[in-house]
């Protein structure tokens, strides 16, 4: 088999069947949802439990904060596809254990926190979520 | 001296196919696959009957080289090593010529006025949609003496042709909007300024060239557009529209138009033509196609065959405008993969297209409005993975060696770069500068469905490029596409294809 089949095949065959992830492993925002923006079954899995999600800080909403986005990839802002700053819908809200020090939207983070599921609105923001992680750290 | 020249080349030619089997090459699969080829268009014909339909196909930002590399990832996707991958619009059946896509006053083009130019025939200001030259940008009083006929208003008027709007991006955005909106700013999609009280945003136009009997079929993204600002929609998204009108409902109401908002709803849509069809799968754009499913919404070849057996209901014809607006957001995200993704489904569209339609009476052109700031790294072997890391070249055998090819920092990169973008290795520093190094990708990270290929300049959303798209046709005067055209010569040729030549036998 060609190599470039197999990555395909293998990155398929994580979305299709998702793994059941032990709780300190590093998972991938996407693997979250399911392709109809569903909670995928390791979400489920996971709810309530400690995990490591990979993605990118959003710029921060307000500053002095302990709440940010948590992206899948750099949360860019596009004239020609978008008339105004939108949020995608496969996002991660994240509540921190201390005030965040921002980091740049295009560089990589590893946050570490609850995952909970369900919406919720912030009161200071009004920012809805459906997923979050919460007592967090991110590095 | 020119004549005996052009004579000696004229017996050297003919005497080429006794010459070919001498020769120590002759027996090579290359030899005999070009020599192929040379017949296949030895045997091409002009077609100069009328074209009784016409179909443009746009993949949005899918310049030369971006679909460079939908070629190769779509043959790699194949088990093929890439490179002599024919995507369906590629084989000697089209005609081709490459296209300079500038605008009036901008060396680097946006989606708006290229659109405009391929169904107007005139090139347009950046960032403005079917407004001759004397137009300003964002100046709607400039709007109504600059106002220009759209190729749509032309066939669907006196030839009574129907027309068609396919777009995975919202309906309201350029590409699409070209083919029924004029306006003076590309992003009035629900609304225009207060004091612009002549003016109409580009939803509403949608709908009154619905009414009109131009538009007869529209299906993509963008449903927020339609509806109120206090009207949710199926899905849950809410309505953009401060001026409380209910397009899908005027257009349901008092058009009598299909509508549908998911992939069951397009199922139970009635596809005789007998009712105008509005269907809006998003409240913004359609999901990237590496992101979508089929349960929620169909895929850009599934919305072309479905106005394709709409639109050939008319006796008269049809023009449709297929985009795939997506191609253009992934390589404005940086992100390849999707970019690959979209490009792939795009081919697959036009393949469906070209199956529905007979080339003796339909133009089938595809094309692109732009290119992005994509670029391709080198020395890399056969085969190498187009997503992935350059790895070197095999002198002996022909697929890559497994060694990656390292830059002078001695770290291996990717095939695909951008110029500009959010991947840039440069980031933003605490003290507000920019500085970084190229950090040390794996294959498995670079090959990752939301990698992102490294670019040099930082900028939030990588750009467009001036660069050249191609363009491919067949059908009828499809052999008017050659050279280096200007792409305003795109509408020229759709135009004389429905005005000019014999009447086709099948549009009899």
């Amino acid at each position: 088999m060609h190599r470039r089949t197999f990555l395909t095949l293998a990155a398929a065959g994580t979305l299709a069947a998702p793994r059941i992830a032990a709780a300190a492993e590093t998972i991938k925002l996407r693997e979250l949802y399911t392709k109809m923006e569903e909670f995928s079954d390791l979400a489920q899995a996971l709810a309530g439990q400690r995990v490591t999600v990979e993605g990118f800080m959003a710029p921060p909403l307000k500053a002095e904060s302990s709440f940010f986005v948590l992206t899948q990839r750099p949360m860019a802002t596009c004239p020609f596809c978008e008339s105004e700053t939108e949020w995608p819908s496969d996002i991660l809200a994240v509540y921190t254990k201390r005030v965040i020090d921002p980091t740049p939207f295009n560089v990589g983070i590893d946050t570490t926190g609850v995952l909970e599921l369900g919406t919720y609105t912030d009161p200071e923001t009004g920012f809805v979520s459906r997923v979050r992680l919460t007592d967090a750290t991110y590095s | 001296m020119k004549r005996t020249f052009t004579s000696a080349a004229a017996v050297l030619l003919s005497s080429s196919a006794l010459m070919a089997q001498d020769l120590p090459q002759s027996g090579s699969e290359w030899f005999t696959a070009g020599q192929d080829t040379i017949q296949q268009m030895l045997e091409r014909q002009d077609n100069t009957n009328r074209a009784l339909n016409v179909i443009v196909m746009v993949a949005d930002g899918n310049g030369v080289g971006t679909n460079y590399a939908i070629r190769l990832f779509d043959g790699q996707s194949k088990d093929m090593l890439g490179e002599e991958n024919v995507l369906p619009y590629e084989t000697p059946a089209f005609h081709s010529a490459l296209v300079k896509t500038y605008n009036i006053n901008s060396q680097t083009p946006d989606s708006a006025p290229t659109a405009g130019a391929m169904n107007t025939g005139v090139k347009q200001r950046f960032n403005l949609i079917n407004l001759g030259d004397g137009a300003v940008t964002e100046d709607c009083t400039t709007e109504a003496a600059n106002e220009l006929t759209t190729f749509a208003e032309i066939v669907s008027g006196e030839m009574d042709k129907s027309v068609g709007i396919v777009s995975t991006a919202r309906l309201t955005h350029a590409t699409p909007a070209a083919v029924y909106a004029k306006t003076a700013y590309r992003n009035w999609e629900d609304s225009v300024p207060e004091e612009c009280t002549d003016s109409r945003d580009i939803a509403t136009q949608l709908i009154d060239q619905m009414e009109a009997g131009v538009v007869d079929f529209a299906m993509g993204g963008g449903r927020r557009h339609f509806l109120p600002e206090d009207v949710q929609d199926e899905e849950g998204g809410s309505g953009r529209r401060a001026d409380g009108v209910n397009l899908i409902e005027r257009a349901q109401n008092d058009l009598g138009a299909q509508y549908a908002w998911n992939t069951a709803t397009a199922n139970e849509l009635t596809l005789d033509g007998s009712a105008p069809v509005l269907a809006l799968f998003e409240d913004s754009h359609m999901k990237y196609e590496a992101d979508r499913a089929d349960e929620d919404e169909p895929s850009l070849a599934d919305m072309t065959r479905m106005a394709i057996e709409t639109l050939q209901n008319n006796e008269n014809g049809f023009y449709l405008e297929v985009e795939a607006g997506r191609v253009d957001h992934a390589n404005h995200g940086g992100n390849a993969y999707r970019t690959m993704v979209d490009g792939q489904e795009f081919a697959q569209a036009v393949a469906v297209a070209d199956e529905m339609t007979d080339d003796a009476d339909t133009l089938l052109i595809v094309t692109a409005d732009h290119e992005h700031s994509i670029a391709f790294n080198g020395y890399c072997g056969r085969g190498t993975d187009i997503l992935g890391l350059c790895y070197d070249i095999d002198n002996e055998g022909v697929e890559h060696s497994d060694e990656l090819v390292m830059a002078d920092d001695g770290k291996p990169y990717p095939v695909i770069g951008y110029l500009n973008g959010p991947g840039s290795v440069l980031t933003e520093q605490d003290d507000g500068t920019y500085s970084g190094s190229r950090p040390d990708v794996t294959q498995e990270e670079a090959t990752d469905l939301d990698y992102l290929q490294q670019a040099l300049i930082p900028k939030s959303s990588e750009s467009h490029s001036g660069e050249d798209v191609a363009v491919y046709a067949k059908g009828p005067f499809a052999h008017l596409f050659d050279g280096t055209l200007e792409q305003n010569v795109i509408f020229h040729v759709m135009h004389h294809a429905v005005t000019g030549g014999e009447q086709a036998d099948a549009a009899q």
